[in-house]
Formats: C-alpha cells, structure tokens, sequence
C-alpha cells in the first residue's frame, strides 16, 4: 500500500488525538474525543431504574443514541448504535446494577471520516480502547473496503510474561467488533488486523494517560 | 416506557423558597444581579457555517447547511429557512429522543421567527433560477447542555452559525441557460448568505411573589419561575419578536421596561457576536495565504497569547502554524508521537486537572502546558497552577522515556505514528505544531539525562 495519503501520512500513520473530560455540566460523564478533524461528543446518564421490554432484567441495560451532525436519523445511525451498544455490553461488567438503564449518547461533531466508534467513555464503567485503521473522509470513500476493528485495551503496557494466554495466544490480542464492509482478500483482512492491534497499543496507552490523573491509585 | 426510566429531577420545596426569598432583595444564586448575562462564548467549528455557543453552563452547537430545491409555488423567487431543534438527551435527563417535545417545537418557532419573518436573512438571493431552483438552507440546533435560557443560547448559535455559512456559487450553464451548475470551493469561492440585521432573543423570567424581574434564568429558576417572556430584537432597536405563552399576568409597565432593557442587551451580545465573526473570518482569510515559516520566538510568544485569549489573535496564529511542517516531520518521529500525545492530553488533562467548571472549547487552543513552561522562562509570570502543570510535564517526561523503550522493542516495522497533517496553512495545528520545537529541547533532555 504505497499510496500517497492526501494530508502526507504514511499509511500507517494515525492522526494526532485529543480527548477531554467532563465537558457537560448536566451529563453524569460525558467527554469529546478527536482525531484530526473528526470529533465526537459522549456523554452518559445512568443508572436509571428500570429496563426496556425485551431486555434482560439481571442485567444492566446500556442504550445508546446516536445523533448525527444534520438531517434525520436513519438506518446507519441505527446500525452504530447497535454495534456501539454490543460493544459496550461485552466490556462492560453489567450484573453490578440489575434492572437498570445506562444511556449513552453519542453527537457527531464533525466527520472527517472514521466517525464510528471514536468514541470515548467517562463515567468509571471501563476502560476500553477502540482502534480503527483511521482513515479521513476522502480516503473512505475511495477506499474500496475497510474493517472496524475493536480491540480490548491491555491493563499491562506490554509484559508478555504476566498477560494470560487463551490457547497459546495472548488474550490481549483477541478481538471485541469487527464489522467490515466491502470485500477484501482474507490476507488482506489480517494484514489490518496486525496494523490495528499496533495502532491500539498506541491509542490505549494515550487513554491510559489522559484516565490516569482522575482514576484512584 | 420512558417516563418508568427517566428519574426527572424535581426542585425540592426549600430549593423553591430559597430562589424566591433571595430575589426579594434583587440576589440571585449564582451571584448574578438581577439584569445581568452570563457568560457568553462564540466559537467557531472546522467547517464554514457551524457555531457553539456557551452561556454559561448551556451549550448549544447550530450547523447550517445548504441545498438545491424547488421553490415553493407561491414563492417562485425566494429560497427557504428552516430550522430543526434537537433536544439532545444528553442535555438534560428528561429529554427524550425521538420526536421533538413542546419546548423544542417552541424554540425552535421563536428562533425560526426571528430570523425569517423579520426578513434577517435575505431569501431572494437565495434564488438560482426562478420557479425552479432555490437554496434551502437548513439550520440543525444541536441542544448539548441544558444550563438554563436554552432559547437565547439557540438564536446566538444559529445567528453564528449563519454569519459564517458559505454557500457554493452557482452559475447557469448548459445549452438553453436554463441548467444549473454549482462551483465546488476550489473553484470559486464560495459566498456568504446576505444577513441584514441580527436578531437576539432576551428571555425574561417573572417571579411572582414580589413581581421579579430576572434575565436569563438559569435552570434552577427556570423551575421556580411563574412565566417567561422573550423578546427578540435587534441593535438598532427594532423589535422582531416577543414570544411569552402563558405564565402569570404581568403589568404593561413591566413589559416596557424590559423591552428597554432588552434593547441594551441586545446591543451588547450583537456586538460580542460580530467582533466573534470578524476574527473568524480574518483566519479565514489568513488561512488561505501560504506562508513561509517563522522564527521559534513567534511560535512561544503566538502560543503564550494563544492561551492567554479565547479567541487567538489571528496574526499570530498564522505565523506559527508554517513553522514545523519540513522539519519535523523527518526528525524523530517517535519522540514526536510521545510530544503529541503527551501535549495534547496533557492541555486536557491539566484542565481536569485544575478542575473548577467544565470549559468544554473544542475549537480553541487552550492551554498548552508545554508552552506555559517556555514562556515562563521568557516572561517569568508564574503562577501556582502554572507549577502544577510544570511538575505534571516532569512526570509525563519519566513515563514518555520508558513508553519509548518498550515501543522501540515491539515496533519493528510497523511505525504507528500520531501524524502531522501537512498543509501548512492549517491553523488548527498551531499548538501542536509549535510543541515540535519543545520535543526537541526535550530530547536534549533527555540525552543529557541520559549521559
């Protein structure tokens, strides 16, 4: 992939990243997370007593909104939301609250691409780390296809010897969502998934950093 | 189902008294006299044409967007407005998504009539081809925070966001003239929309045990207040509107005196808006002006007034933003990726860090505690948070070294940087940028540690 990128990265570069917390006085957590030009606003309500028809009640239920920056919510919105919301029911512990809501509601602030899943969770719920290939708005859509890949942030930077191991790999390099669209040879596929298992390290431990000051210990 | 799971908050009765007792002798909770503002800040997003505002704890963000329609018949000649209210839920607990509730179709009317049936916003030069082509612009009023006064937050967005809107150009082509083609920005460049006057919602809350009069409630008061009114007018004293539905009866003279009051206020915001306006589109203008790099001393002292000003003077702004683009990006990229990281969440970091109010300004530069520490060495201004950030650099300096050696151990060939957009005329970069010049210094460090 030698292709010359518009704004000069090479094709592993990431675009430099900011995230700042507690931007909204009403939300119980709520931060904004940018990536280059793309940004997006999280904030988070919960626990609210109470849980949807269909869900389970042993369980915390999360919900996720997703609000786009014009025009009306449509299907992919619907799509992120459902992705967003299986994500977070993995990484999240959701028996400590039973029968409750957690809402969570994503603002698209500007898309310069890559606006899925960049997005960033203050509310002491998990720490997580997300990881896209990263690419801007123009590069999308010539892109032919791309994978959004969600990786588990590792809690130990990199120590091979202290992380567990589920069946000789690591358990730290297993995956959480992958949702591709378009096709793309299967070499191909793991070629991103190694680019973006790199990257994560990147991304997780620049979350680590900006959580730290606020998390006890 | 959603009124099981919303928890709705309710002002308790003492709550109630207190606010009431306390306007008795004109005090207000926040501290705030009777007929005062809070404090109202105008930023400006990436795109043309996207506002947010902040008054106070409210934070209300307006997109405007523009499309090619038909005309409505009646109208063969105008284009159209139209706006759409979003009550976020993210705003307040009670808000529901979905459909817009009474007080979102409620603003979202009076902004709506402040702007088009005052004949703000020029409609008839919005047409392309008669009875066949018009722009519709569409405003999207995102309701982010709830503090209180949504409506005044709502117009100011919407007005900034109107002031900096561009639209394509578009000419008529094809083989009868009757086509039309619309110029993409790279062509030609794209054209303001022609705003006459600007109109500034002034909401007025009554209480009504003492016939009090207060301005821009809050949320707290919005809760006990007995009716509200809002007045839209503009700086030349023309009232565009006045929206006051239901609520206690209130005295004439009353209503006159606020609309005095109004006028003054309303002079007052439409002058914070405009100067807010012109320095955007002074950087604008700038940011399409290539040019050449300059000296390290612009870049500390263009940053040290960037965090001094909310909004960055723009000379100075767009002579550090040249600086590091054909150094750096070859120098030590992985020092670099710590530099970015570290500067980046640090600014943010730090502002959590000094706590105090949410200051939520994705748009301006911040505080760049990389940058503090350099222009105290030029300045020699301390002051206490400034060591705070001092220590926490020190800090992040121990944890960067060690991240690096890990990072030089497992990277191999797959170089994952935090990357350094090109073009030189972004000013966006300027903080960033300007660290560049810092990593340096602290690469001596750390060979010097080192050695």
């Amino acid at each position: 992939m030698e292709i010359d990128r518009i704004d000069g990265r090479t094709p592993n570069q990431l675009r430099p990243l900011t995230c700042s917390r507690n931007v909204l006085n009403r939300a119980h957590g709520s931060s904004s997370w940018s990536q280059g030009d793309t940004k997006v606003l999280a904030a988070v309500y919960g626990p609210k007593a109470g849980t949807k028809k269909n869900e389970n009640p042993e369980k915390t239920c999360i919900e996720v909104i997703w609000k786009p920056k014009t025009g009306q919510t449509g299907k992919s919105e619907r799509e992120y939301e459902m992705i967003l919301k299986r994500t977070l029911q993995s990484i999240c512990i959701l028996t400590v609250n039973p029968n409750t809501t957690t809402l969570v509601i994503i603002q698209v602030v500007n898309d310069d691409g890559a606006v899925s899943f960049k997005v960033a969770i203050c509310c002491g719920l998990a720490e997580s780390g997300y990881v896209i290939l990263d690419p801007a708005k123009l590069e999308e859509q010539k892109m032919k296809a791309f994978p959004y890949l969600v990786f588990p942030n590792s809690v130990l930077s990199v120590l091979p010897e202290g992380s567990p191991k589920v069946e000789g790999e690591l358990m730290e390099n297993g995956i959480i969502t992958s949702v591709t669209q378009g096709a793309m040879a299967v070499d191909n596929y793991f070629h991103c998934l190694e680019r973006g298992r790199a990257a994560n390290e990147k991304m997780s431990a620049f979350l680590r950093r900006s959580l730290q000051p606020q998390l006890p210990g | 189902m959603e009124q099981r799971l919303a928890n709705s908050w309710r002002l308790t009765v003492n709550e109630k008294k207190f606010i009431e007792t306390a306007l008795l002798p004109a005090l207000r909770i926040d501290g705030r006299r009777p007929f005062d503002y809070r404090n109202l800040t105008i930023n400006f997003g990436k795109h043309d044409g996207s506002g947010e505002v902040q008054l106070g704890q409210t934070h209300v963000m307006a997109f405007v967007t523009a499309q090619l329609t038909q005309p409505y018949r009646d109208r063969p000649n105008e284009g159209s407005l139209s706006i759409f209210t979003e009550f976020s839920p993210m705003a307040d607990p009670s808000f529901e998504p979905g459909r817009p509730g009474q007080a979102a179709v409620e603003l979202g009317r009076v902004v709506d009539r402040g702007l088009r049936e005052s004949r703000a916003v020029d409609t008839e030069s919005l047409c392309v081809l008669s009875g066949k082509s018009v722009w519709a612009i569409r405003i999207d009023l995102h309701i982010l925070d709830n503090g209180g006064n949504l409506v005044d937050a709502a117009n100011v967005a919407a007005l900034a966001a109107l002031l900096t809107f561009r639209r394509p150009e578009c000419s008529l082509g094809g083989e009868d003239g009757q086509e039309v083609v619309v110029h993409p920005p790279e062509e030609r460049e794209p054209l303001p929309l022609i705003i006459h006057h600007l109109p500034i919602a002034v909401t007025f809350a009554f209480f009504g045990s003492e016939s009090s009069v207060v301005i821009d409630p809050t949320h707290h008061e919005e809760a006990v207040t007995g009716g509200r009114m809002t007045t839209t007018l503009n700086a030349n004293g023309d009232i565009c509107a006045i929206q006051k539905a239901g609520g206690e009866g209130i005295l004439q003279s009353v209503i006159m005196q606020c609309l005095r009051i109004a006028t003054v206020k309303a002079g007052d915001i439409t002058e914070k808006l405009k100067k807010a306006v012109d320095s955007y589109n002074t950087e604008r203008a700038l940011k399409k002006i290539k040019r050449h790099p300059s000296s390290t001393l612009m870049d500390v002292d263009g940053a040290h007034s960037n965090s001094r000003e909310k909004q960055s003077p723009p000379a100075f702004k767009k002579a550090t933003s040249e600086f590091p683009s054909h150094h750096t990006r070859k120098s030590n990229k992985l020092e670099n990726v710590e530099g970015e990281t570290n500067s980046s969440e640090q600014r943010n970091t730090t502002k959590n860090f000094i706590g105090g109010p949410s200051s939520w300004d994705p748009y301006s530069k911040g505080v760049d505690p990389d940058f503090l520490k350099a222009s105290l060495a030029l300045r020699g201004a301390s002051t206490a948070s400034k060591k705070q950030e001092v220590s926490k650099n020190e800090k992040m300096h121990g944890v960067a070294k060690l991240e690096e050696t890990t990072k030089d151990v497992n990277e191999g060939f797959l170089p994952v940087e935090a990357a350094q957009a090109e073009q030189p005329t972004r000013g966006e970069k300027t903080l960033k940028d300007a660290v560049k010049p810092k990593n340096r210094r602290k690469k001596n460090q750390s060979s010097t540690g080192a050695s």
